[in-house]
């Protein structure tokens, strides 16, 4: 408890949470990964987010919008999250089919013991690339809200480009879905 | 038993919640023993200031859970002292109604039971409220401009139908406190220059306009004092919690 | 007082067992205490069972419970056929999480999870895993534990829990401060053995349960087997415990295992369950579990299934031709799960093979044209078309 403190207080005086403010209008999320945004969002950074960037409207205990540029072949997908609660590694391989990619994604988001359910998969220009877009229903095993959500993924040059987003199926995903599918159709893999 | 808390210890309610929760909420546990629960504007929506008098307030049965802390730290949980809680909550919750001419109602277990996706959607949104807007500023969403600004939209229709209530008020309490082992083991530490809590009040209440769906008011609670096992001092916690409640015209 | 009468009732059971090879004698009378009063609220007991009230309260709104009426009937009269007299007391939630877990609160409420259900072979296994829980309830071993908890003065064993949690979550207990002890274990696994034994199952089948999860877990590399069995972390199994219910075992003979009755029972959710436990991406132990039931018999079709679906999301060297062999081999049943030929298409599309990829992709969407996926399947096809 005392060390925890400790770290605490260390992390504070590092900062090591942030929240900065995404403004609207065009967007180079990573070096590749290029997205047009209307309207604000909060783009939420904290250890143990890596490789994805996080976004959120209402808050990370409601709405997660999450943006993965570039995972490169061999990558884990959230390492410092699973190695400190002991779970699964999910690795991105390069040669993997969309079926792969999909399973690879709801492995991510299983991973806490929420369940997941595919609800569609279908081709879908991402970034100006051939990928898919698929919806899926969960349920947030810690607490048992109720989610829906919305992926967006393509693979290009060997790198997998996706984005994710869930919220409550009640009041919060309707709010906000037509602004992620506006996202999604502006993104450009260069 | 034991195994069913296994999951709540891996707590977190998303990837990057896993994360906070390891470190950042020590953090948050810092800043929130160095500010004391200060009630401000930062407690009303935007534009929201009284209640119309005449106002019926439904109360969601109040989500408390005391425990007692041993010394060796383990949080063993005290149904008798849960059970005063309650009902110094509820005397006081109905103690402040009546004084802004207000109404309260309750709700029944089995209309608890109906609205169970409600009430788990209520707390998701009340821990981002605790978490974003009320913690200082580490964690404030720029989106939100400062503002109370959260709403549940029509998913809070079922209630009102059910209550045929205006608002619904929320409450949600953990509050341990020190055995007297603990107290000593406290005692000894601190000789060495190791400090570890004596216990910790935390909690939230809202406020929800059910025509709406919108958080009208919001108040949290985190500091290491305050007793809800009497009836005086449960008072006094439930009067912090109230803080700025809004008043009734 | 109530609380003499059980602990006398409880000491009765295990007066005539003091040597440490005795432990493994099995008793043949067994005095179940009477059932339990709500105890004082004041009291340590009252505390967990008020808190484990409440607790129930969430599970019961929870949409994680399964909520299938015959499934709960089901389980709910094997745990009262165990429980006997203390019946009335025991209310059973089934909930949907891929992994072996079951537990049983202080206040009679008694969780299982799925993945318990996806693992055990026969009502036997079952009724040795609920008539184990239901051992602890009587012997009201959580109460003692806690107890015991309290007298420790590890400074170091810190519940930092509380404080983890902080402003917003839910207060917790650590599951590993609440483990049971190797007395109790023992004790759960003579009374268990005993109630199984009384409700007419065959107690062998005691055995199989520990010895199957043991296979399953030594197949994950390098990591806890608390991770697959939740229920590791409260019941420490060393091997030893296997053997020592077949030594149980040999002086409660007889009973029966009930296979085709919990085959029957529980077929209309296999499906989803597995789907859960593929999702795990734990491989090597989904692939112990199917080859364990292909071998037994159990849902030929879907099993094949579903190990086809484990190798071809492994995708090491090999798992192509194993999932392949899988698939056609549930392919040949009378009544194939459509994705397998979806799985065979995927396949056969990498390999490059489009005649055999086109036609069990379209023999899938033939099969399921509201498959989610179709949209997705369907611009496969019209590539492997043209």
């Amino acid at each position: 408890m005392n060390k925890m403190f400790l770290i605490a207080l260390a992390l504070f005086v590092a900062g090591c949470a942030t929240v900065k403010k995404v403004e609207s209008g065009s967007n180079m999320v990573s070096e590749h990964l290029s997205i047009n945004i209307e309207g604000n969002w909060n783009h939420l950074d904290f250890p143990g987010i890596k490789p994805a960037q996080v976004w959120t409207m209402e808050g990370v205990t409601v709405d997660e919008f999450l943006i993965y540029s570039g995972i490169q072949g061999g990558q884990v997908m959230h390492p410092e999250n699973a190695s400190s609660s002991k779970l699964k590694n999910f690795v991105f391989r390069s040669a993997m089919q969309t079926e792969e990619i999909v399973s690879l994604l709801e492995g991510v988001l299983s991973r806490d013991n929420s369940t997941f359910k595919l609800l569609k998969l279908e081709p879908y220009p991402f970034g100006g690339k051939k990928g898919f877009r698929f919806e899926y229903e969960r349920i947030r095993k810690v607490d048992n809200v109720q989610l829906r959500g919305i992926g967006f993924g393509a693979v290009d040059k060997g790198e997998l480009y996706a984005l994710l987003y869930h919220a409550p199926r009640l009041t919060f995903f309707p709010r906000h879905q037509a602004r992620v599918e506006a996202i999604a159709k502006t993104a450009l893999i260069r | 038993m034991a195994v069913t808390t296994t999951t709540k210890i891996t707590m977190p309610l998303t990837l990057i919640f896993r994360a906070i929760c390891a470190r950042c909420v020590f953090l948050l546990l810092a800043i929130g023993l160095s500010l004391p629960a200060q009630a401000d504007s930062r407690n009303l929506a935007p534009g929201f200031g009284d209640l119309p008098k005449g106002a019926t307030i439904l109360v969601m049965p109040p989500d408390v859970e005391l425990f007692s802390i041993s010394a060796g730290g383990v949080s063993e949980p005290k149904a008798d002292w849960t059970e005063a809680a309650n009902t110094h909550i509820h005397g006081a919750l109905e103690k402040k109604s009546s004084s802004l001419g207000l109404m309260t109602r309750e709700l029944s277990e089995k209309d608890a039971d109906d609205l169970a996706e409600i009430n788990t959607l209520h707390a998701a949104v009340a821990r981002s409220i605790a978490l974003h807007h009320m913690s200082g500023g580490n964690f404030a969403l720029p989106t939100k401009d400062g503002k109370l600004d959260w709403s549940l939209g029509n998913a809070v229709q079922p209630i009102r139908e059910k209550s045929g209530a205006d608002y619904a008020l929320f409450i949600w309490v953990r509050d341990s406190y020190a055995s007297s082992e603990r107290k000593v083991a406290m005692f000894a530490l601190a000789l060495f220059g190791v400090g570890i809590t004596g216990g910790m009040q935390t909690g939230y209440a809202s406020l929800v306009d059910l025509r709406t769906g919108q958080v009208m008011w919001f108040n949290k609670l985190l500091r290491g004092t305050g007793d809800l096992r009497d009836e005086e001092s449960a008072n006094e916690t439930v009067k912090t919690l109230l803080a700025q409640f809004p008043e009734s015209k | 007082m109530k609380r003499r009468r059980f602990l006398a009732a409880g000491g009765a059971c295990c007066a005539g067992l003091a040597t440490n090879n005795a432990w493994a004698q099995a008793i043949t009378e067994y005095a179940a205490p009477h059932r339990f009063d709500r105890p004082d609220l004041a009291t340590d007991e009252g505390g967990l069972w008020a808190l484990m009230d409440r607790e129930e309260k969430a599970l019961r709104r929870s949409p994680l419970v399964v909520r299938d009426e015959k499934l709960k009937t089901y389980v709910q009269d094997i745990a009262c056929r165990l429980g006997s007299d203390h019946c009335p007391d025991i209310r059973t939630f089934l909930v949907r999480t891929p992994l072996f877990n079951a537990s049983m609160a202080p206040n009679g409420m008694m969780q299982i999870w799925t993945g318990l259900l996806l693992r055990v072979e026969n009502e036997a296994q079952l009724a040795a895993v609920i008539g184990h829980e239901i051992g602890h309830y009587l012997q009201r071993h959580s109460v003692e534990r806690l107890r015991d908890i309290k007298s420790k003065t590890a400074f170091g064993q810190v519940l930092g829990l509380f404080g983890l949690v902080g402003a917003l979550g839910q207060i917790a207990v650590a599951a590993s401060a609440f483990a049971y002890g190797r007395e109790h274990e023992r004790d759960a696994d003579r009374i268990g053995a005993f109630l199984m034994h009384r409700a007419g199952y065959d107690v062998t089948e005691s055995a199989k349960v520990w010895n199957n999860l043991l296979q399953e877990t030594t197949a994950r590399e390098g990591k806890e087997p608390e991770q697959t069995a939740p229920l590791f972390a409260t019941h420490p199994a060393p091997p030893e415990r296997r053997d020592d219910l077949v030594q149980l075992a040999k002086s409660l003979p007889g009973g029966k295992a009930g296979g085709e009755a919990y085959a029957e029972r529980t077929r209309p959710f296999l499906d989803g369950w597995l789907q859960d436990e593929v999702k795990r991406g734990q491989y090597a132990e989904s692939l112990v579990l199917l080859s364990r039931h292909i071998a037994g018999g159990v849902a030929p079709e879907l099993m094949r299934y579903y190990r086809g679906e484990v190798y071809r999301l492994r995708g090491q060297e090999g798992d192509q031709d194993l999932a392949l062999a899988d698939y056609r081999t549930s392919a040949l049943n009378p009544n194939p799960p459509p994705p397998v030929f979806r799985g065979i298409g995927l396949i056969s599309r990498q390999r490059g093979q489009r005649e055999e990829a086109l036609q069990a992709l379209s023999r899938y969407l033939e099969l399921a044209p509201e498959a989610p996926d179709s949209a997705f399947i369907k611009t496969y096809i019209s590539e492997l078309s043209s």
